[in-house]
């Protein structure tokens, strides 16, 4: 009861400081709006149609990537993590490719798609393939031989013993990889728009800075900041669940 | 062999598959590798490449003394962690180049300070956080017997939560490379990252791919480089993690 | 097996990427779509969709916005877009790389009047600066590095006495070209309508129009085609040279309606709006413009060797 007080204690003094700072004249408003000034900004946001716009624009981008980069994640993983020799082949290329910062990709993509949604999806995917490819040979890999050896000799097939036996195991990792995906993918996504301007919430960020809107800007970086704690609250909770089922399950093994 | 095979057939691969490309965005790797030559130039590292890194550099380490200081504290007061938790939650959920409109509208964003404010507050939160979760698992007793044999609490806290802000750091240099190259796309002069999206808007493109490459390779080079040191300076808490496994 | 998957890959990103196609509707109107960049430079080929020039010549014109010419030419080679808005230089650099372009109608013109025209560098209203020589050593702000900007200020610079080669060009979007300069940011910078009205309304003065400066007609922008759409569609080249030549003429004949054009793509102050310089809009692209600019981009090392200017051309 104690820990959840303090926090919106906490929260409070911050909303309170960002209030009084501009108002006491110790910071520039042109710099740091009062917090009062950034919440009417976004209550003007919101009443227009670009904003609600933007928003459904990024998080359609940032869902459909993570989605791309999810089931390939899972189907390389499995199909990698399933056969030795092309996991014992990868494994430093994997290691090699994953540190490769997607930025690189940028000007790239601009080439290929401008500032067109594809050019965000691109770097989406790239970033967050990684997220779920790890987690899920590391799935794989926890496979206990004996239960997979036991499988084959009753001759389940490939495909069964994908479905009841590695896929039971490596679920959790692979939903630890996908809450990991999701804060990447909401990262690069809102990267591509302001950076490229693809439409969405970063590029309103940029237009709203570089027009000198500065309470509608931080107003947009609070909105973006709050669907990135939502992002990581719902994939905490899913993961949570997910893990409940699956340890309860291993125990009744 | 096996460890080095496979980034060779890829490479030989992309050499064979991009042999008779006409098209203009994927040109042979035969040109992208003669471009490198007459791109990557003693000018081009000592304005471009090196001033980034050093910049990467700054704000990393200035992120990581910060954040391991911060995070002891939070992760010792839990008063004040409890108070904090929300806010860190929220700015860590912040994708860090929204930063850069925000830096850009407070201090300009012509000039170096602007670009390693943006690294060191993108790279501060995975130390911060991560040493918070690190200090706050050290182990009761050790502290407790720290304090009655009065050994600097630090002494003991540090290292235990050594593996943990090793977590943290690792997360912050892949966040970092990102800002280095995003930071230099707003308000850019000189630098890697510029130079790249220079080459593309100059329609240069196998310039622009040796520049894709040899961001690739720095951020090998610097993950590779941290592995070393996280082995030497973390060398007993891997050993201890091997004895308890065989034990 | 590798070649199949690039082959695939390539599959895919074209399959991606040729959403915005031409063909023929079913009233025999070809249908183009057209890469341009929401700035005063085409306010004519909006006027003139908006007038109907474009369904006379039996052409169906959809205008989409991109941010930059740099992003609007890979689009027209890759077949994103059948026609293109870019500045001079940008199609300089792309000839230059051999990418396959041809103009096909002039864009927009430098007034040629010193201090009257849509394109000027701006200081602070208290600043030290007051020529283009004193730009010599200093920071100035343009849109675009090594693009037409950076070759004309330098070209400026160096007619005025002082040494381009000593100016630090920093890279910033035009807005925020005006702040930086109020904040000191930057000693100097480049701007074009309408940001050359607002900073005006700022205080800041105006020390040399760069693109009047560097030949009285300037070329700063054109039109243009990939040499392969050129080739297979003739006549809807040919078609969308007369409407867009038709366009020019009306637009510069009739700038209160370019200006009110201006609202329907773009957000201006209504006040800027009626104050703002508007640039010229001759049908005719100035050729010997062209080559002076092709000439100072490969004297600064924007262009690594000459273009081929009689390919480029219209």
């Amino acid at each position: 009861m104690r820990r959840p007080l303090l926090g919106v204690a906490g929260l409070l003094i911050l909303v309170a400081v960002v209030e009084l700072l501009p108002r006491l004249g110790l910071v520039d408003t042109r710099f740091l709006p009062p917090f009062s000034s950034m919440v009417s900004a976004l209550g003007d946001e919101a009443g227009t149609g670009g904003f609600w716009t933007a928003l459904a624009q990024t998080l359609r981008g940032w869902a459909i990537g993570l989605a791309v980069a999810v089931l390939a994640g899972v189907a390389a993983g499995i199909v990698i993590g399933g056969v030795p020799f092309l996991r014992a082949v990868t494994a430093t290329t994997i290691e090699f490719l994953r540190p490769i910062p997607s930025v690189a990709l940028i000007p790239l993509v601009v080439l290929l798609y401008g500032s067109r949604p594809q050019s965000a999806l691109v770097l989406v995917v790239y970033a967050a393939f990684w997220q779920v490819l790890v987690q899920v040979l590391y799935g794989v890999a926890d496979v206990d031989p004996v239960v997979r050896d036991t499988a084959r000799s009753f001759r389940f097939s490939r495909w069964a013993v994908v479905r009841r036996v590695v896929w039971p195991t490596a679920m959790p990792y692979v939903v630890t990889g996908v809450r990991l995906a999701a804060a990447v993918a909401l990262i690069l996504q809102i990267t591509a728009e302001l950076v490229i301007g693809v439409p969405g919430l970063g590029r309103s960020i940029g237009v709203a800075q570089s027009s000198g809107a500065v309470a509608d800007t931080y107003a947009l970086v609070i909105v973006v900041g709050l669907i990135g704690v939502a992002v990581n609250a719902s994939a905490r909770a899913v993961e949570r669940r997910a893990l409940r089922w699956h340890t309860s399950v291993r125990r009744d093994l | 062999m096996k460890r080095i095979g496979l980034p060779v057939v890829l490479v030989a691969l992309w050499w064979a598959a991009s042999a008779g490309s006409t098209s203009f965005f994927w040109p042979p790797l035969p040109a992208i590798v003669a471009a490198v030559p007459s791109t990557w130039t003693g000018d081009f590292w000592l304005h471009d490449v090196v001033p980034s890194v050093v910049r990467l550099l700054i704000g990393f380490f200035l992120a990581l003394f910060l954040g391991v200081a911060a995070g002891v504290a939070l992760g010792t007061f839990r008063t004040v962690f409890f108070m904090a938790e929300p806010v860190l939650e929220f700015f860590r959920a912040l994708p860090p180049p929204v930063l850069i409109p925000i830096i850009a509208l407070v201090a300009g964003y012509t000039g170096w300070t602007a670009k390693v404010v943006t690294i060191t507050l993108g790279c501060l939160w995975p130390v911060l956080l991560n040493t918070i979760e690190g200090v706050r698992s050290v182990d009761e007793v050790a502290r407790e017997t720290a304090r009655s044999y009065h050994i600097a609490p630090l002494k003991v806290i540090v290292p235990s939560a050594g593996p943990r802000i090793a977590t943290g750091a690792r997360q912050a240099l892949s966040v970092g490379v990102i800002l280095m190259v995003i930071s230099e796309l707003f308000g850019a002069n000189r630098g890697l990252g510029a130079a790249v999206v220079q080459f593309q808007r100059g329609f240069a493109v196998p310039q622009m791919w040796t520049g894709i490459i040899l961001l690739g390779l720095l951020g090998v080079a610097l993950s590779g480089l941290f592995q070393l040191v996280e082995r030497h300076t973390l060398a007993w808490y891997h050993g201890w993690r091997r004895a308890e496994r065989e034990g | 097996m590798a070649r199949r998957l690039v082959a695939l890959f390539a599959t895919l990103t074209l399959a991606v990427g040729a959403c915005g196609d031409s063909g023929t509707t079913a009233s025999g109107q070809t249908k183009l779509t057209i890469g341009v960049i929401p700035i005063v430079d085409v306010a004519p080929i909006y006027l003139g969709v908006q007038k109907g020039f474009f369904t006379e010549q039996k052409l169906e014109v959809k205008l989409e916005t991109a941010q930059g010419g740099a992003a609007i030419v890979p689009g027209v080679v890759a077949g994103q877009y059948q026609f293109g808005f870019s500045n001079t230089v940008s199609l300089l650099l792309a000839n230059a790389q051999g990418l396959p372009l041809k103009a096909v109608a002039n864009g927009v013109a430098s007034t040629g009047a010193e201090g009257k025209d849509f394109g000027a560098v701006i200081v602070k209203k208290d600043s030290p600066i007051t020529s283009a020589k004193d730009l010599a050593g200093k920071r100035v702000a343009v849109n675009t590095l090594r693009n037409i900007n950076t070759t004309t200020v330098s070209s400026v610079v160096r007619k005025a006495g002082g040494d381009p080669s000593t100016i630090t060009y920093v890279e910033l979007p035009f807005p925020d070209i005006v702040s930086a300069v109020a904040k000191g940011d930057v000693d100097a910078g480049q701007v074009v309508e309408p940001f050359l009205t607002i900073a005006a309304g700022q205080g800041d003065k105006q020390i040399t129009s760069n693109y009047a400066g560097t030949a009285p007609g300037l070329t700063v922008g054109m039109y243009f085609t990939s040499t392969k759409f050129a080739q297979e569609n003739a006549a809807a080249v040919a078609g969308f040279t007369t409407a867009m030549n038709k366009s020019l003429e009306y637009a510069s004949a009739h700038p209160d309606e370019a200006r009110a054009v201006l609202t329907t793509y773009t957000k201006i102050d209504p006040a800027v709006q009626q104050k703002m310089v508007l640039p010229k809009w001759p049908s005719a692209v100035d050729k010997a413009s062209v080559q002076v600019l092709a000439d100072l981009a490969t004297q600064d090392g924007v262009l690594t060797k000459q273009p081929d200017l009689t390919a480029l051309l219209p």
